[in-house]
């Protein structure tokens, strides 16, 4: 798990261009939107992307991404429950 | 999906239903010339539309001292032609015919199969507003204030656009497609389904409509164009920029809202975009809601060419007095306004047209059964000051752009956006009346990328960032997001006429006194990619980042 959470960070970083963070700077259960990183609505389809393209996970609905990406942990939780690659 | 190449054979589209071929036998183009299907569309329209208001050929070339002004809006322009021959151009067999993917150049073809054998002397100006779905009555507007202005005395005004496997994709990305056929207003609405088309009006004086004898269909009695300036491709939760643009045309009607009698609604089905407008709508009309629908779900949402199409529908519906039914609407949910369902009949004195774009550019158009006289207001000398900044060192973009504010920036969108904060604090106008940018090719370095991975990928896994900033309009919305500026905002694309066509902009502005400050960014980007395929024909991109502040010198 914690492997996949250090992967994912830095997966966050590189497809949300965040060229001045390390994986360091991301705290693994911060909120990702709102407060913590500050994401936006792009952001939530380009973590989208990124689990099919990475772990073969598809959303089709943007809403049903809001529990998911909750923090980097709830995503990695997640990711190890459905990924298919 | 029958014409378009795409893979995404499951997304319904509102396709024109007819190939290249068949347009090109109706638009009167040689099957040999290459020529972009939002061109073709965009040729049959405008004849239509010269042929409705009876002029023939001798009339636009004589007649109309001034010459004739085509303002036509597109986004997409000639990518049609770009995605289906990119193979061809890598393989350096690229020829002049790649120019027809600019914007303007589509524009160009369009005026060049007018049917107005003197074209170069009749038709006087040309311009391509490209504000994305907001184009189109953005045309109307230009047209409006040239008028206005004596600057024209006639202007064909619209939008035409195609569909494209670039923007079919793109919306994909931003997962906002619907698989069923589109369902605005509707609590279970899941999106937009695109489509495709032209619509012009052609609009001149009253009095030379009267003095030739021309059936008069309908009056433009107000219009605004405003920035929501909240995100690139959401819109506001409370409809800011929508509200702002609806009352500010109501206002330069001299209307109140109980006068409206229809709205024909933005309602392209996205749950944001509804939820926003009905907002707005609801801030403007209160309880007494005029009779509102989105006609998306007849055409899909034609982008560009959408505010041209509804402007038409609209003046149809004044001349049958009928307001166009809401189709696919089954429940309501809360927060959404109630549209029409069945087509009612009724006299509609003054319609809303709302058509709203990326980056928040919002446009309104008030037409009007009876005339109002617009040109009322005093005429304003322009002995305007000027200054300007071009933005070069690199240190220096880093004190006007935060990091976080630029990680999905472009280099040049950073140089831009450091010049236009840069020009603001020199010139102490802090909030500038109007953003206006030029553009010859737009934001080619993310339409690159998007195009380039799209092709690659055989339309699979793409990137939503590099699509939303791929529109020609991301430079003046970026700017008027990162600035809280809620004013006007346009951006043209049209060669290295461009410039020219915002100074025409802001200038009949001002002299109207619509505005009295105005920012205009000459924008454009070195992009390897396309250099490779311009080099072919020897021509390439370059690195622009220019901003200039003109004021009227009455408010500062």
């Amino acid at each position: 798990m914690e492997k996949l959470i250090e992967q994912l960070k830095a997966q966050i970083i590189e497809a949300l261009n965040f060229e001045d963070m390390t994986p360091a700077d991301i705290d693994t259960d911060a909120p990702l939107f709102g407060e913590g990183l500050g994401l936006d609505s792009i952001d939530a389809l380009e973590l989208i992307m990124l689990m099919d393209r990475e772990y073969g996970i598809k959303l089709s609905d943007p809403k049903a991404g809001k529990a998911v990406f909750q923090s980097v942990r709830t995503m990695a939780e997640y990711i190890q429950a459905n990924r298919t690659k | 999906m029958r014409q378009l190449g795409s893979v995404h054979t499951d997304l319904p589209v509102g396709e024109v239903p007819f190939t290249d071929t068949e347009l090109k036998r109706m638009a009167g183009v040689a099957d040999s010339e290459p020529m972009p299907r939002t061109s073709l569309l965009g040729i049959i329209a405008a004849r239509e539309a010269l042929l409705q208001a009876g002029l023939n050929e001798e009339m636009v070339n004589e007649k109309m001292v001034n010459g004739l002004a085509f303002i036509s809006g597109t986004t997409v322009g000639g990518m049609d032609l770009t995605e289906q021959h990119w193979h061809d151009y890598a393989d350096g067999k690229a020829t002049e015919n790649i120019r027809l993917h600019e914007a303007g150049e589509s524009t160009n073809a369009i005026v060049r199969h007018l049917g107005i054998s003197n074209q170069q002397s009749a038709v006087s100006f040309i311009a391509t507003p490209s504000t994305a779905c907001s184009s189109a009555l953005n045309a109307i507007m230009l047209g409006a204030n040239m008028l206005r202005t004596g600057k024209t005395k006639a202007a064909l005004v619209g939008g035409a656009e195609s569909l494209s496997m670039f923007h079919l994709n793109g919306f994909n990305t931003l997962m906002i497609l619907d698989h069923v056929p589109c369902r605005p207003f509707d609590a279970e609405r899941h999106g937009l389904n695109l489509g495709e088309g032209a619509g012009y009006l052609f609009i001149e004086p009253e009095e030379q409509a009267i003095a030739r004898g021309a059936t008069i269909l309908g009056y433009i009695g107000g219009y605004a164009n405003t920035c929501d300036a909240y995100h690139q491709t959401a819109s506001s939760d409370n409809g800011e920029g929508a509200l702002l643009a609806m009352s500010g045309a109501l206002r330069m009607a001299g209307l109140q809202p109980a006068d409206i009698d229809y709205v024909n609604a933005h309602g392209t089905a996205t749950p944001n975009n509804d939820l926003s407008e009905s907002a707005a709508l609801r801030r403007l009309f209160g309880d007494n809601l005029p009779a509102v629908s989105s006609t998306k779900a007849f055409t899909g949402h034609t982008t560009s060419a959408s505010g041209g199409l509804e402007a038409a529908i609209c003046v149809l519906a004044m001349q049958h007095g009928l307001v166009p039914a809401n189709l696919n609407w089954s429940s309501t949910a809360e927060g959404l306004i109630t549209p029409v369902t069945h087509t009612q009949h009724k006299p509609l004195r003054h319609i809303l047209c709302n058509a709203f774009g990326f980056g928040g550019n919002e446009s309104s158009l008030v037409i009007s059964s009876t005339g109002t006289d617009l040109s009322e207001a005093p005429m304003i000398q322009l002995p305007n000051e000027q200054i300007n900044v071009q933005m070069v060192n690199d240190e220096m973009v880093n004190s006007f752009v935060s990091s976080a504010e630029s990680r999905r920036m472009t280099p040049q969108m950073r140089r831009v956006v450091a010049a236009a904060r840069r020009a603001m604090e020199e010139s102490g106008v802090a909030i500038p009346d109007a953003i206006v940018c030029a553009t010859q090719w737009g934001c080619m370095l993310q339409s690159m990328r998007f195009l380039q991975d799209m092709i690659d990928s055989g339309e699979q896994q793409l990137k939503p960032t590099p699509f939303m900033q791929s529109t020609h309009n991301t430079i003046a919305s970026l700017i008027a997001i990162l600035t809280g500026n809620h004013g006007y905002n346009a951006t043209y694309s049209q060669g290295k006429q461009s410039l020219d066509c915002a100074l025409v902009d802001i200038r009949t502005q001002m002299s109207i006194g619509l505005i009295h400050t105005a920012m205009v960014i000459e924008f454009d980007e070195q992009v390897d990619a396309w250099d490779a395929v311009l080099q072919q024909i020897g021509d390439r991109t370059e690195d622009i980042a220019r901003v200039h502040i003109y004021t009227n010198n009455r408010k500062i």
